[in-house]
């Protein structure tokens, strides 16, 4: 027994003895390797803890700092602003009823708490007109901000606009000249003497 | 030491992000009305817009009454209105904006105050802004602020119109239930009958669907 576990230690002595000389070469290039991983641009969040762990306050890097916040807050807001858009009009909706009845509301998917545009299709008809928009407190009267476009050749005008719940005034502006919905309840206007259309949007 | 300056950091870094976020809207919408009033081509109305925005701020309204001030003059600038209409408009419109602001209170939303300055403008009775905040502070009025201007607007008188719009609030009756009744009273007093009438009428049917108020709980309920 004693002798079996010589032969076997002889064996494995045997079997180590042939180790390799050591490399200088390997070794230069696993040291080389090192350096190079040492060398590569730090990650981003290592940076920041970094900055963090500094004894002194840089203002440069509050700037910085500051900077991103800023592109990241107003990133972030378009970001949810494009999330919390109603999703496209439902043509059996029920729930906005707008005062013109050539305009359906149509609601949109809510949440109690917040009160979101509701999407709104306009229609008017104006065979000879050249362009229409529809201005009104709900786009600051801007002429630009919601052109029709005409169905067809000789078809009626339309658009879909964003419109918060509540009661708005409104006109079309047919080749620059403001005309009220011949379809709409008119409202008086004693500021400027220039009736405008109403429209009732529903909470959806 | 080390792990102040690093939960200092920390905290700054937050702050800086949040007032960040926080600014995001504001300088949105005011990079998209200054575009608006430069875009107004006649000095003297630039001008007064520009004098009744300032005014507004250094009165102290909250920026959810810059969005109908601006529409306002906008509206003029489109009606093609003097520089004069424009800042006599604007100017009374404030007035109606800071009232609604009060009535409104604590945290009317833009379209509340606007919808409030409307009612205010067509002869609602402000202790109605009142009751109808009372009435639902939780949510946006804006709908039955609207739906009540409406009816007012349609020579329905004020006091009969606020009732009757406070009492279906009461009841529960929804932004939709309160629009329904209003085009059909519209469509009534367009077929012949009197404002008041048409109102009854739709009024009622609208409260024969509504359940009652819950009952009011108090020390003296016995």
């Amino acid at each position: 027994m004693i002798d079996d576990r010589d032969e076997l230690i002889e064996r494995v002595a045997r079997s180590l003895s042939p180790l390799p000389p050591n490399n200088s070469r390997a070794k230069a290039q696993i040291l080389a390797a090192v350096r190079a991983r040492r060398a590569r641009a730090p990650r981003p969040w290592t940076v920041v803890l970094d900055w963090m762990r500094q004894p002194a306050f840089s203002v440069a890097s509050a700037g910085l700092l500051a900077a991103a916040a800023l592109a990241i807050g107003f990133v972030t807001r378009g970001a949810l602003a494009t999330l919390n858009e109603p999703q496209a009009p439902l043509a059996s909706s029920a729930g906005a009823t707008p005062a013109n009845p050539n305009v359906t509301a149509i609601p949109a998917a809510n949440t109690p708490a917040v009160v979101r545009a509701v999407p709104v299709p306009i229609t008017f008809d104006s065979p000879g007109a050249k362009s229409v928009a529809i201005v009104g407190d709900f786009n600051d009267w801007d002429g630009t901000a919601a052109p029709l476009t005409r169905f067809g050749t000789n078809g009626p005008w339309t658009a879909t606009v964003k419109v918060m719940p509540g009661r708005h005034l409104y006109a079309f502006m047919v080749d620059g000249k403001l005309v009220v919905d011949p379809r709409a309840p008119h409202a008086r206007d004693l500021d400027y003497g220039t009736d405008a259309s109403v429209l009732m949007v529903n909470t959806p | 030491m080390k792990q102040n300056i690093f939960s200092a950091r920390v905290t700054a870094c937050a702050a800086v992000a949040l007032l960040a976020a926080l600014s995001g809207a504001g300088a949105q919408q005011g990079v998209q009305s200054e575009r608006r009033i430069t875009a107004i081509s006649d000095d003297a109305t630039r001008s007064v817009v520009i004098e009744q925005l300032s005014l507004a701020k250094e009165s102290g309204l909250p920026a959810g009454a810059m969005e109908p001030l601006m529409a306002k003059a906008m509206e003029g600038v489109a009606k093609k209105a003097s520089s004069k209409s424009i800042r006599s408009a604007m100017d009374a419109l404030q007035k109606r904006l800071r009232k609604a602001n009060d009535l409104l209170a604590p945290s009317p939303t833009a379209e509340e105050l606007s919808a409030g300055a409307d009612a205010l403008y067509v002869g609602v009775p402000e202790k109605t802004l009142k009751q109808m905040r009372q009435a639902a502070p939780r949510r946006s009025i804006a709908v039955e602020l609207g739906v009540l201007t409406e009816l007012v607007a349609r020579s329905v008188p004020a006091a009969k119109a606020s009732k009757m719009v406070l009492d279906l609030m009461a009841h529960g009756a929804t932004g939709a239930q309160l629009t329904a009744m209003n085009t059909a009273v519209q469509s009534d007093v367009a077929a012949g009958l009197t404002p008041e009438a048409a109102l009854d009428r739709h009024g009622r049917g609208i409260m024969s669907l509504l359940p009652p108020p819950p009952a009011v709980t108090g020390a003296n309920h016995r």
